[in-house]
């Protein structure tokens, strides 16, 4: 692995790896807040209560629910693609129906968030 | 696009080989366990008549819920697969966080006292929630 990095992440994202760097780049930024979830998760079993409250808290479910299903349905993609390398060929079109996945689960556990929080 | 791929013999086996390997196998053994663990919760709050909702919560967080549970074996293997599941994630993150760390750091001791940090991190945080779970 090469020990320089020259490439700032803005650059980047305006590489024109398109749909597939953002799944890359979304899966990194959902597999860090994943590392902040089990953290907070840790403290919460250890007894601390802003930890527990913090879980509580709705925006804080909106936020890791996001990046975590995003996290869990790209890695879905990434193993099926893994272990079945014929596959790979379609490559985009797979990445298409992972966001269409994506949308109706987030969408939907988004919206049982938000009820719960506001009561509807 | 033609297809790249490339046998095991071919690939040797480096720390970065057994670690993508074992990401792999993590990741599968997750999705096997959260789909087992919403099946399990779903059948037993059938049974049971307790909320799907409370046995989850109660599962991750023994130590501050009430068990909704009755029987001795729904407890012991709700316990297991809750330590299965936390396992799993916890060596699963080791290998991303490095990863994504190696990406941005460029100092060969900064990317070891990294992989030295985080690995220790993980297998303490493991213990703590062992210890918390089983003990609840």
């Amino acid at each position: 692995m090469g020990l320089k990095r020259n490439v700032s992440l803005s650059a980047a994202l305006g590489y024109k790896g398109q749909g597939p760097y953002l799944t890359y780049i979304l899966h990194r930024i959902g597999g860090s807040a994943l590392f902040i979830l089990f953290t907070v998760y840790i403290l919460a079993l250890l007894g601390v209560d802003s930890m527990h409250a913090l879980l509580n808290n709705w925006l804080f479910q909106v936020v890791f629910l996001a990046f975590g299903l995003f996290h869990a349905i790209n890695g879905l993609r990434i193993t099926i693609l893994d272990l079945s390398p014929k596959l790979i060929e379609h490559f985009r079109t797979a990445i298409n129906i992972e966001w269409v996945a994506y949308v109706l689960i987030a969408g939907f556990a988004l919206f049982v968030i938000l009820r719960n929080a506001f009561g509807g | 696009m033609t297809t790249r791929t490339l046998s095991i013999k071919k690939r040797g086996f480096s720390f970065e080989v057994f670690m993508w390997a074992f990401t792999r196998f993590t990741v599968i053994a997750m999705y096997g366990l959260i789909l087992a663990g919403i099946l399990g919760a779903l059948s037993l709050s059938a049974q049971t008549g307790a909320n799907f909702g409370d046995i989850l919560y109660w599962a991750f967080f023994p130590n501050m819920a009430e068990n909704p549970l009755g029987q001795v074996w729904m407890v012991i293997l709700a316990k297991l697969m809750v330590i299965a599941f936390v396992m799993t994630a916890c060596g699963h993150g080791v290998h991303g966080v490095l990863e994504i760390w190696d990406d941005y750091v460029t100092s060969e001791s900064a990317r070891r006292w990294a992989r030295n940090i985080v690995i220790t991190y993980a297998i303490l945080a493991s213990i703590v929630a062992i210890y918390i779970i089983l003990s609840a």
